[in-house]
């Protein structure tokens, strides 16, 4: 169970905060179809980032002193960094649907396909092959929260909660957490929240009320590119051995599917996301998920063949969507480009 | 003041798409290689440091001791993979198999091979990237082998079982041509005449296979896992797999441990690369109490390693010491790969191109192109020495290993009293 738990929040975390980054953008107005883009070019400059600090030996420091606190500074260091480039590279966006009122899903669909090919070249140029890796060590090694980094030993019992959500877990996980909820607060119960939602919904309205309908839809993709690019990193440290190759595996998408899915609402989005992680999860590992810890594993004996197991998560979005997608409201003036004259 | 932001972001824009646009013509790649994942083919892995092949010298026998230190010789890491000859000819090419040439594991310690030789006799060199990376078909790689054949080469390495159709055509077209065909077997053309200027080379992967489940259950390992690539197709993993689950066996017999299991899959690896999918299954796997993974199979390594490292588990690397890439790689299964490529290039500049052309050659302990890394050794309850005597043994016809059904997807060849195969 603890496995199962633990597992399911490193496939739900990316997925959450990159739909809510879905979230902002559309909220105000934007069709942010490059989602998947932004990921890939923010697990490339948080990897990138990590190398340039091992290079400077600053890891090695760290660990030799066991100042684990260092190391873990650094992780938050590398995601606000691949925050920041995920929120200029999505000023791309912005600057084409805002400024140029461009059709926003052909700029997205631009992104989606300049940043592998940018990031492959780029990572050509670096490593001289296609895959950027950690200088050394593993991600786990690196960066994972332990029982044993935390003073505890190796066989002590923390019990159930202890081991689920302090043994083998990223810190990262719960700094997304903890900006998901912060901007989830942002989006509904700010002024600034209401404004970027009124843009999306009526922006000759906001207009007329002197809502600066431009900045709050910049606004709102800059949020949404600096929460995707982290996502992107995220995603790279906890499943990915903290590599980049200009592939997320498509989670960018899946972030948009469970943003329609959680009906453009952060707490739907968040329980979309747990349950798209969760069958991911089943997916992957269903011959090792012990539910009730009594050593049999259900799933395994149950005989259904690998590939059913392997289709579920997908099958059950199709069932979810098909029962509730009657009522899944998109913001009403998403993708339609802001022309003051039509007020 | 937004006109220069505008223009700034226009700006940024068309560098982003003039960088982009460059991706085309990745400097001397004549072949693109649409950079792809690094999935490759016969069981291989991303090792740091393929230094370990010997680089030895062209001399009858095939293969060093592939653990040995490249004594005094150039580190052919250190040679340049990118050289431009005066007359715009290159002697010795090299064809990828799918995956990059930097895999740190097949295509570089083949590569390796063809460098070091190269370099040794002053001859010219260049590698070749078949078109769309681990999609290519077998046009893509017949145009390889024709641009390697186009610019003078003698001698083109082939790395890869996958190659085979490609090759033939290659190979009788262009008779006077040598080609080396690595993880490969004889080729005949329509006629059923044996192409005597391919040089097919092997491995006997279960041998270097089972000296890692030796190991494995004699330090104390009881729960193993083997996680192959290719997805039960690839010949050369197969034996890998084959031979594991023999070596845990005979270890198990002889150190009278009453049960081994095995977690066998073949899941997630059947594209050789690392997915999210495959580290879940892995973590599941040692959260249950599997100790340690063979990881057979390219780059399906860095996922393998990365659940192994969350759970502070260990891992057997394969055909090239990948201790050198993450501390969790407690040994590895070698093959010789850059040390076979070496001496097949050397057969042909010797003039014994005879011996080896159309001669399907399967590289074993005898020639010593296959066993454990001794140097980096870090198994503690199993000794150099031990493994030493297996070794002797082995060479001596003494201990023999069962080789009935080698290339199948499950062990089905032996009698197992010791082992219980889980298949995933």
């Amino acid at each position: 169970m603890t496995f199962l738990i633990r597992q399911t929040l490193i496939y739900a975390v990316p997925l959450m905060i990159v739909a809510l980054a879905g979230v902002f953008a559309e909220r105000s107005g934007i069709i942010n179809l490059a989602l998947e883009g932004i990921m890939i070019f923010g697990a490339f400059v948080g990897v990138l980032f990590v190398r340039i600090l091992q290079t400077a030996g600053w890891f090695d420091i760290a660990k030799e002193a066991e100042n684990f606190l260092a190391l873990q500074g650094y992780m938050l260091l590398t995601m606000l960094a691949a925050a920041a480039m995920g929120a200029v590279f999505s000023l791309l966006l912005s600057f084409a649907a805002v400024n140029l009122k461009a059709d926003q899903t052909i700029g997205g669909t631009a992104l989606n396909m300049l940043a592998p090919a940018l990031v492959l070249f780029l990572i050509r140029i670096l490593a001289n092959q296609n895959t950027l890796q950690l200088l050394s060590g593993d991600a786990a090694s690196w960066f994972m929260i332990k029982k044993t980094t935390l003073g505890f030993d190796k066989s002590a019992d923390l019990g159930f909660f202890g081991e689920t959500f302090l043994h083998k877990v990223y810190l990262s996980t719960y700094v997304c957490i903890l900006v998901f909820v912060i901007l989830s607060v942002l989006l509904y119960k700010t002024r600034f929240g209401l404004r970027l939602r009124s843009c999306g919904e009526n922006p000759q309205a906001a207009d007329s009320l002197g809502i600066n309908v431009r900045r709050m839809r910049y606004a709102g993709v800059t949020i949404s590119g600096a929460l995707a690019g982290m996502g992107g990193f995220v995603y790279a440290l906890t499943t990915a051995n903290c590599s980049a190759n200009g592939d997320v595996a498509g989670f960018g998408f899946l972030a948009l599917a469970v943003m329609i899915f959680g009906n453009w609402k952060p707490l739907n989005v968040a329980g979309a996301a747990l349950l798209f992680g969760l069958f991911k999860c089943i997916a992957a590992s269903y011959s090792s998920i012990d539910i009730n810890g009594d050593g049999v594993f259900l799933l395994a004996n149950l005989g259904i063949n690998v590939n059913f197991y392997r289709m579920l998560p997908y099958l059950i979005t199709l069932i979810v969507l098909a029962f509730t997608s009657k009522n899944s409201r998109a913001p009403k003036a998403e993708g339609i480009p802001y022309d003051k004259s039509t007020r | 003041m937004k006109k220069f932001l505008a223009i700034l972001l226009a700006l940024t824009m068309v560098f982003a798409l003039v960088a982009c646009g460059t991706t085309e013509t990745p400097a001397e790649e004549p072949t693109e290689a649409p950079a792809e994942e690094p999935a490759e083919e016969p069981a291989e892995e991303p090792a740091e440091e393929p230094a370990e092949e010997p680089a030895e010298e062209p001399a009858e026998e095939p293969a060093e001791e592939p653990s040995e230190e490249p004594s005094g010789a150039v580190d052919p890491e250190t040679i340049e993979d990118n050289m431009t000859s005066e007359d715009g000819t290159y002697e010795l090419a090299f064809v990828t198999d799918v995956g990059q040439l930097k895999d740190k594991s097949f295509n570089q310690g083949t590569w390796n091979g063809v460098k070091a030789y190269a370099a040794a006799n002053g001859l010219s060199y260049k590698y070749y990237q078949p078109a769309n990376g681990d999609q290519a078909t077998d046009d893509d790689r017949y145009d390889a082998m024709k641009a390697a054949v186009d610019a003078g080469a003698k001698v083109v390495v082939c790395a890869g079982f996958l190659q085979e159709t490609a090759l033939k055509r290659a190979a009788i077209e262009n008779p006077d041509t040598m080609f080396v065909f690595i993880d490969g077997y004889a080729l005949s053309d329509e006629d059923g005449n044996v192409l005597t200027n391919v040089a097919p080379i092997a491995f006997k992967e279960e041998q270097s296979g089972y000296f890692a489940g030796y190991a494995a259950v004699m330090e104390g390992y009881t729960k193993l896992g083997f996680c192959g690539g290719g997805g039960g197709t690839n010949p050369a993993c197969c034996r890998y797999g084959y031979g594991f689950v023999q070596g845990a066996e005979a270890a198990a017999a002889a150190s009278g441990v009453e049960e081994v299991t095995i977690n066998y899959s073949w899941q997630y690896g059947s594209s050789f690369s690392a997915s999210p999918e495959l580290q879940t299954m892995c973590n599941g796997w040692y959260e249950n109490g599997t100790e340690v993974i063979f990881a057979c199979g390219g780059s399906m390594f860095a996922s393998i390693v990365a659940a192994a490292a969350e759970n502070d588990c260990d891992v057997i690397g394969v055909d090239v010491d990948q201790s050198y890439e993450s501390e969790t790689v407690v040994t590895s299964a070698l093959k010789g790969l850059s040390a076979a490529t070496e001496w097949a290039i050397a057969k042909f500049y010797d003039g014994e191109w005879a011996d080896i052309g159309g001669v399907s050659v399967s590289l074993g302990v005898n020639d010593d192109a296959v066993g454990l890394p001794t140097d980096t050794w870090s198994l503690e309850n199993y000794t150099v020495e031990e493994y030493e005597a297996l070794l002797a043994s082995l060479k001596s016809g003494e201990l023999t290993i069962d080789d009935t059904v080698l290339e199948a997807d499950a062990v089905t060849g032996v009698e197992l009293e010791h082992v219980v195969i889980n298949y995933v």
